[in-house]
């Protein structure tokens, strides 16, 4: 897509990636583009995987938070690991947290005003974030919220019920976008308000129109209140484009300047198709597969130990992810809050494997059942060779390729007849993997909802249950306390902890990006993308 | 002829009404939920039962069957799952893009498979019928994603000769918008004079259009092949050979006539799979008709999705065989509508 005329260049932010976990920018080909409506307007054209579920950005809990990114803002933005600062201002300029972590004071800015004309104040955050609680997609992340009140007009105070990193909840992805309080009321009266594109943010970016399942058209907001932040392409014409061999297609043939989603084993042929560059950073993603702790015969450690030594881990990044991922430490992805480098990996070997399953008394071998999801493609290329390694320790595994949906459904009914392995492909709904992926994976519950090894160990409960009300208020102790909970994890293996995936850019000469945020899943930020000069 | 149409509609009704049951059984006996699908797989508990409540999944599934046939017939197909938005709008939004690139394809398949059928059937076990029968063959039995595929390798990554996907380019949007008379775009752009977009429009539709082609052409052809030959052995084409009649009006007028009927049947039955190979084509083209949608509903197992297009590709089906019937009459006056 041609490009007539860059606004003014700005500072460079942030880049993500999608749950593919690849964002490719191609050259944005200068010149050629008349503009009837917008003489000069300088365009992006990208194709993007992310379909739209909702435009609400309040009940938003899927993948248009690509688009929903760039055109609300939360409180807070959490930064990408490796950053000077955790955090950086959105819509409130400071923060500040009582000693309990009970507390929590946000100091609103002035002069932001939405995309319908309203200004940002304290009431429209307290209005936002009460709708959130009230019925966002992602409403439980506000569960420690006892009352939000609005002493004046830059002034929002947070008091908790308990403990809780409320810095993290405002900077979440999900139910956490400020939203105008005109476009809420509506809301209110009719469900379906946000449905035709409407949007009602504050970001660098308004939706201009959205034919549904086609195209999404972003145009740069001019009163955005962020100067040095603010979009150098006037236009963002984003096709949405869910197979990844076509995004490629389109990106080689030159038809947009940017893809999100493209064939992992494809990069390396794309990136030299282009004289671009990958790079390659942390994201939220990754894989684990659940052992069925209820029946026999995994309700032994000893076998699910057996079964973490015969998994060949090196071999399933490079198929599964085209060598883009890292061996998992744990459940925690790489970059997110509280995972840590010292949690102990088991490492592929067979001997020892053959050993303890003999030791369990399972020498003359097992059968066994594993479920992933088909869709996922990188799952559907790993999964063989689990069943191969297994294979050589006498495990024989029968597989199951079921749509998630499916997949999912079965894994929640009855644990005894349920499958033996779960492979998950997951993420967390925060930048709070302690009180998500910690505790929504393995934490005990009546009704497996995601902790689908439907472990029960009393003394890890009580560990995340103590991390969890230390993280608002001593984020070091509470890390310390996730730390002892994942090396328990590791030792009694109640899942094989696979891979966390990696973002990967493709980025040609003549464009610049930042670094992926590894806390914004699915979020591709189209205003710090530029020409390089 | 009124009987005729009675018995036909009569017939048609029946067929769609034991395909809902069908249908809603089949969705609903796959043990996913359906709140799920909505509120997507990180939606806690409550959420889930607030949707199900909201959408009516709480009910027993006798009662949820009879709303959803209420529903179709006052013109309530329910809302997709996926997409949140009414699947009949979400049908009034994307079918003019299918019918455009059917239209297309059908078009080709007809006219080239027709033609080569009778050029093959000229001289039979020649080079040139081998050629001919070596491509139809070919059009039949190649996967349309896979055609599509080396389509957009050779046409667009080689030669860089037409567009790799989508229906129009970006840039149409801002250098010449199609203004929207009749909802067909690119028909909208040939009848309002937007030649940039027309000609852009047209561009997009030649390989998934060859694409979607290839299998009904194919089939058209040896088709209409093997009803020449056996039309060419008959008394009348011996004798008007013997009367001196020009080859060619002998083969293309006298002889295609009474081959056609059989290859009528071919084109009805073949149009409607066609409808439902844009499934696969829309995806490769990127194409922004009803078969993406179809196959993302398919994945997602958005039920209100998957029923509403089982029904239009089985109203394609029997709207298609109804028309072959009507155009059989008008070829072959033994052929009567009753």
């Amino acid at each position: 897509m041609a490009v007539t005329r860059m606004r003014s260049p700005r500072s460079l932010s942030a880049l993500t990636l999608g749950s593919i976990g690849v964002l490719v920018l191609a050259g944005c080909t200068v010149g050629g583009a008349n503009n009837d409506e917008e003489a000069g307007a300088s365009v992006l054209s990208v194709a993007a995987s992310a379909a739209v579920t909702t435009w609400d950005p309040v009940r938003s809990f899927s993948t248009e938070a690509l688009y929903l990114g760039n055109v609300y803002e939360p409180l807070i933005w959490k930064n990408a690991a490796g950053a000077d600062e955790e955090f950086r201002p959105g819509i409130a300029e400071s923060w500040e947290s009582s000693e309990d972590g009970l507390t929590w004071t946000f100091t609103i800015r002035e002069g932001a005003t939405f995309h319908d004309g309203e200004s940002v104040d304290a009431e429209a955050v307290k209005s936002s974030i009460e709708a959130a609680k009230d019925h966002a997609g992602a409403s439980f992340i506000w569960a420690p919220l006892e009352s939000i009140e609005a002493p004046d007009e830059t002034t929002v105070v947070m008091h908790l019920a308990y403990s809780a990193p409320m810095d993290l909840v405002a900077a979440s992805t999900y139910g956490a976008w400020i939203v105008s309080p005109k476009a809420l009321e509506a809301s209110a009266d009719d469900e379906s308000y946000f449905e035709q594109g409407i949007d009602a943010g504050t970001g660098p970016y308004s939706v201009k129109s959205y034919t549904p399942g086609e195209k999404v058209v972003l145009e740069a907001y001019d009163e955005y209140w962020n100067d040095s932040a603010a979009p150098s392409y006037d236009i963002v014409d984003i096709s949405i484009t869910p197979d990844a061999v076509t995004a490629q297609q389109m990106l080689t043939a030159g038809e947009v300047d940017l893809a999100t989603n493209l064939p992992l084993e494809n990069v390396d042929t794309v990136a030299a198709d282009l004289d671009a560059t990958v790079k390659t950073t942390n994201s939220p993603f990754n894989f684990l597969a659940f052992f069925n702790t209820a029946k026999a015969p995994l309700d032994d450690p000893k076998v699910r130990q057996a079964l973490s030594l015969a998994i060949p881990y090196d071999d399933i990044i490079d198929v599964g992810g085209a060598g883009y991922g890292t061996q998992s430490r744990g459940p925690v992805p790489k970059g997110i809050f509280p995972y840590s480098d010292d949690v102990p990996q088991y490492s592929q070997d067979l001997e020892q494997a053959k050993a303890l399953l003999e030791e369990a008394g399972h020498a003359d071998g097992l059968d066994l059942t594993l479920s992933f999801s088909s869709e996922n493609s990188a799952e559907a290329r790993f999964v063989p060779l689990i069943k191969d390694a297994f294979a050589k320790i006498g495990v024989n595994l029968e597989v199951r390729a079921e749509l998630f949906n499916q997949q999912w459904e079965n894994g929640k009914a009855d644990p005894a007849t349920a499958q033996d392995i779960f492979v998950l492909y997951y993420w967390p709904t925060y930048s709070d993997a302690g009180a998500d992926n910690l505790y929504s994976l393995f934490h005990s519950s009546e009704e497996p909802f995601f902790n689908l090894s439907y472990w029960n160990n009393p003394e890890y409960d009580e560990l995340i249950d103590e991390a969890g009300t230390l993280t608002g208020s001593d984020r070091d102790a509470a890390q310390a306390k996730y730390e002892e909970a994942m090396n328990l994890l590791v030792d009694q293996a109640p899942a094989a902890f696979l891979y966390d995936a990696q973002a990967v850019s493709v980025v040609p000469k003549g464009i610049e990006v930042a670094d992926f945020n590894e806390n914004y899943p699915f979020t591709t930020f189209f205003a710090p993308i530029k020409p390089a000069n | 002829m009124l009987r005729f149409l009675a018995s036909r509609l009569g017939t048609a009704v029946l067929v769609l009404f034991v395909l809902t049951i069908v249908v809603f059984v089949l969705a609903r006996i796959i043990p996913t939920d359906p709140a799920v699908v909505y509120a997507g797989p990180k939606a806690p508990p409550e959420e889930l039962a607030r949707i199900r409540e909201k959408l009516g999944f709480d009910q027993p599934l006798i009662l949820q069957y009879f709303q959803y046939l209420g529903g179709l017939v006052t013109g309530d197909w329910g809302n997709s799952l996926a997409t949140k938005r009414p699947v009949l709008d979400e049908f009034a939004t994307r079918l003019p893009a299918t019918l455009e690139l059917l239209f297309a394809a059908m078009s080709i398949a007809i006219v080239v498979g027709i033609g080569l059928g009778v050029i093959a059937a000229k001289r039979p076990g020649k080079t040139l019928d081998g050629v001919i029968r070596f491509l139809a063959i070919g059009g039949v039995s190649m996967p349309a994603f896979w055609l599509g595929l080396l389509l957009q390798v050779l046409f667009v990554g080689q030669l860089k000769l037409l567009p790799a996907t989508g229906q129009f380019s970006n840039e149409v949007d801002y250098v010449s918008p199609i203004t929207a008379v009749t909802g067909f775009p690119l028909f909208d752009s040939l009848i309002t004079g937007n030649w940039v977009a027309y000609s852009d429009g047209l561009a997009h539709l030649v390989l998934p259009a060859i694409t979607l082609a290839a299998y009904p052409m194919g089939l058209i052809a040896r088709m209409t092949r093997a009803s020449m030959l056996e039309v060419l052995g008959q008394d009348y084409v011996f004798t008007a050979n013997a009367y001196g009649l020009r080859d060619g009006l002998i083969r293309w007028k006298l002889a295609l006539k009474n081959a056609l009927p059989p290859t009528m049947t071919i084109i009805g039955l073949a149009a409607a799979y066609a409808l439902t190979g844009t499934f696969f084509i829309e995806v490769v083209f990127n194409w922004p008709g009803i078969g993406q949608f179809a196959a993302n509903a398919m994945i997602a197992v958005d039920y209100p999705a998957i029923m509403a297009i089982t029904l239009l590709g089985a109203a394609g089906y029997l709207i298609a065989n109804f028309v072959v019937d009507l155009v059989q009459a008008r070829l072959d006056p033994r052929v009567r509508l009753s």
